[in-house]
């Protein structure tokens, strides 16, 4: 299996840029996912890969060959759709056998390639159905199968699950990722949905406007957000602006324009450097009475929460910020409460407003 | 509970209004075909006979009635019809796939074009093409005749085809080229089938339109060519029976294709026009 390259890859529509001079190694066997909001160029940049569209500029290579002006059908690909694309008038074994037929493969080949796609994505039995006699569910197995009888050198999924309810949603997430597993194949994955991005992926690339914002393993991305666009798109963040108002071995203050000084552990920050502070709600302790340890401490108002079951979605005032957090259900008892706040300085996200890598 | 028998009552209405509407003219026209006599305040025939049938399909030559053999007339409408569907379609259908799903840079002005003819008044386009006609030898001929309905016929021919094409969704075509399939490949083998029944519905129509189309006719073919409407139409000024008896030959044609393509309709086709 190949590696999958682009370079300066630039797509625009009239006066949009979709795809704005995007560069990406995609390695042998893994699985990339390309995240971000509707209209970040992710679905674009898959196309152009699948040669559904083809760039303005740039050069987009599988393998050792440049694909760039090569039609779809010579580039050896598999492409799973999100609206599944099944042809309608063919039943599931035709339309696995299409592309086989194409290549005049023997018809015993042909049939074991179809049982053997069918079987691996646990679909055996159900050669003779239309589509339109199948759940959504079994549909989007038939579609992976289709794209995995040719044995293709890539596997592209354009949302493949978005059209699925949340329950199976999540089942065909961990298949998707198995199957990539046992075939050894370089996939390439897109999703608007972060937890999707995050089971799925050995690296994630975050796109905003056209452009990576950052690539990474899930855990990088996470816990070491480049820039706000991510911390805020991937998880739960709130933020504060702040910034360096002392920066020695030992610690590292910020200060916010409401005076609150936050102890931080980043380092390599010079003193006046403007910071954003991104706080995940794990990485803060909530008190109800002030606790000893004062470092970090800030006094808060509980303003606004939401009932999520066990927990509860709150909305704190810290000072003039916002600070979202997970409460038990069973410990808040009404808005307006006095709380404390202890913000982790291990744990506390800096990002320099220049938007600087760390 | 008023719903119940409302419903019924509803269906009831429909039907008798579709009787109403369809077969109560075509009983008419029926009626009027096997008049020997019927004359006012008589409401049904006083006599009755099948003399214009025969005198139509030419199997009694009697001069005491004012009908002609209805045969060379009904050939001409056939082969005309026939010729003018079946390249209208070949025509068609192309420039249907080009509308549908190509990025065509004149599309707008491609589409104009073929819309002209129907903007404005047909008898002087007809009239002005005579002259045309007539200095590349077309006028009065068969082939003529054909160009003709073609012209009539390719918008709506068109019209309806890039509509059967639009309906299939792209990826279902991007789906067939990510298997390795050109474009001509997932053409044949994926919007054929499925533009089908929609295309079946195309031609149909066209074919009807031709079977039927007049002014175009009555301008650049007659009096070399007679078709079945022209027959209907000298006719049905002075003679009902014999206009009654075209007016029911033209229809045998129509239902027939109807009944054919029916036929052709598989369920699965009929489904994904459902979708």
């Amino acid at each position: 299996m190949p590696q999958v390259k682009l370079f300066d890859v630039t797509k625009r529509y009239g006066k949009v840029t979709a795809v704005d001079r995007l560069s990406l190694i995609i390695e042998d066997q893994e699985m990339v996912t390309f995240l971000g909001p509707s209209g970040c160029g992710k679905t674009t940049t898959l196309r152009c890969i699948a040669g559904f569209v083809v760039p303005d500029a740039g050069h987009i290579f599988i393998g050792d060959q440049d694909v760039t002006n090569i039609p779809p059908e010579r580039r050896d690909i598999g492409f799973v759709f999100q609206n599944f694309a099944l042809w309608p008038h063919m039943t599931v074994y035709q339309n696995l056998a299409f592309g086989l037929r194409l290549r005049k493969l023997p018809k015993r080949e042909i049939k074991e390639r179809v049982h053997d796609a069918l079987a691996l994505v646990r679909m055996t039995g159900l050669e003779d159905r239309f589509p339109r006699q199948l759940s959504g569910g079994q549909q989007q197995r038939v579609a992976l199968a289709r794209a995995l009888v040719l044995r293709p050198r890539v596997l592209l999924l354009d949302e493949p699950l978005s059209n699925l309810d949340a329950k199976l949603r999540e089942e065909m997430r961990f298949e998707i990722r198995e199957l990539q597993r046992q075939l050894q194949i370089t996939a390439v994955y897109v999703t608007h949905d972060q937890a999707e991005a995050l089971v799925l992926s050995d690296r994630i690339v975050v796109l905003n406007h056209g452009r990576i914002e950052q690539i990474g393993t899930p855990q990088e991305i996470y816990q070491r957000p480049a820039s706000q666009f991510v911390a805020s798109f991937i998880g739960l963040c709130s933020f504060m602006e702040a910034h360096v108002v002392e920066s020695s071995a030992e610690r590292v203050l910020m200060r916010t324009e409401d005076g609150l000084v936050i102890e931080t552990m980043s380092k390599g920050l010079s003193l006046g450097q403007a910071v954003t502070l991104a706080l995940r709600p794990e990485f803060i302790d909530v008190s109800w009475t002030k606790p000893e340890n004062s470092q970090n401490v800030f006094q808060a108002q509980l303003v606004r929460f939401a009932y999520l079951g066990e927990n509860l979605d709150c909305w704190l005032k810290v000072g003039k910020w916002d600070v979202r957090v997970h409460l038990p259900a069973s410990r808040v008892q009404k808005l307006d409460q006095q709380l404390w706040v202890r913000l982790n300085p291990e744990k506390i996200i800096v990002i320099p407003t220049e938007g600087v890598l760390l | 509970m008023g719903i119940r028998w409302q419903k019924p009552i509803f269906k009831a209405l429909a039907i008798g209004l579709f009787v109403f509407i369809v077969v109560g003219p075509l009983s008419s026209v029926v009626l009027w075909s096997v008049a020997i006599k019927w004359y006012w305040p008589h409401v049904l025939p006083q006599e009755i006979g099948l003399a214009y049938w025969k005198q139509a399909l030419g199997l009694q030559r009697d001069w005491a009635i004012a009908a002609v053999s209805i045969w060379d007339a009904f050939k001409n409408s056939m082969i005309v019809s026939i010729v003018a569907t079946v390249i209208t379609m070949a025509l068609a259908i192309p420039a249907a796939y080009a509308l549908a799903k190509l990025r065509l840079p004149l599309k707008a002005v491609f589409l104009l074009l073929f819309l002209m003819p129907k903007v404005f008044p047909q008898q002087p386009i007809f009239v002005n093409l005579l002259p045309v006609f007539t200095r590349w030898g077309l006028a009065g001929t068969l082939p003529g005749v054909m160009l003709i309905h073609i012209l009539v016929c390719l918008l709506f021919g068109t019209w309806i085809s890039t509509s059967a094409f639009k309906a299939i969704p792209e990826s279902l075509e991007e789906a067939a080229r990510s298997v390795g399939a050109t474009r001509w490949q997932a053409f044949w083998r994926i919007l054929m089938p499925l533009a089908a029944p929609g295309l079946l519905v195309s031609t149909v129509f066209v074919f009807v339109t031709s079977l039927t189309e007049f002014t175009g006719t009555f301008f650049l073919g007659l009096p070399f060519v007679t078709t079945l409407p022209m027959l209907l139409y000298s006719a049905s000024g002075y003679n009902m029976q014999f206009a009654s008896v075209l007016a029911l030959v033209l229809l045998v044609p129509s239902l027939l294709f109807m009944v054919l393509t029916e036929r052709i309709f598989r369920p699965e086709h009929l489904g994904s026009l459902g979708r």
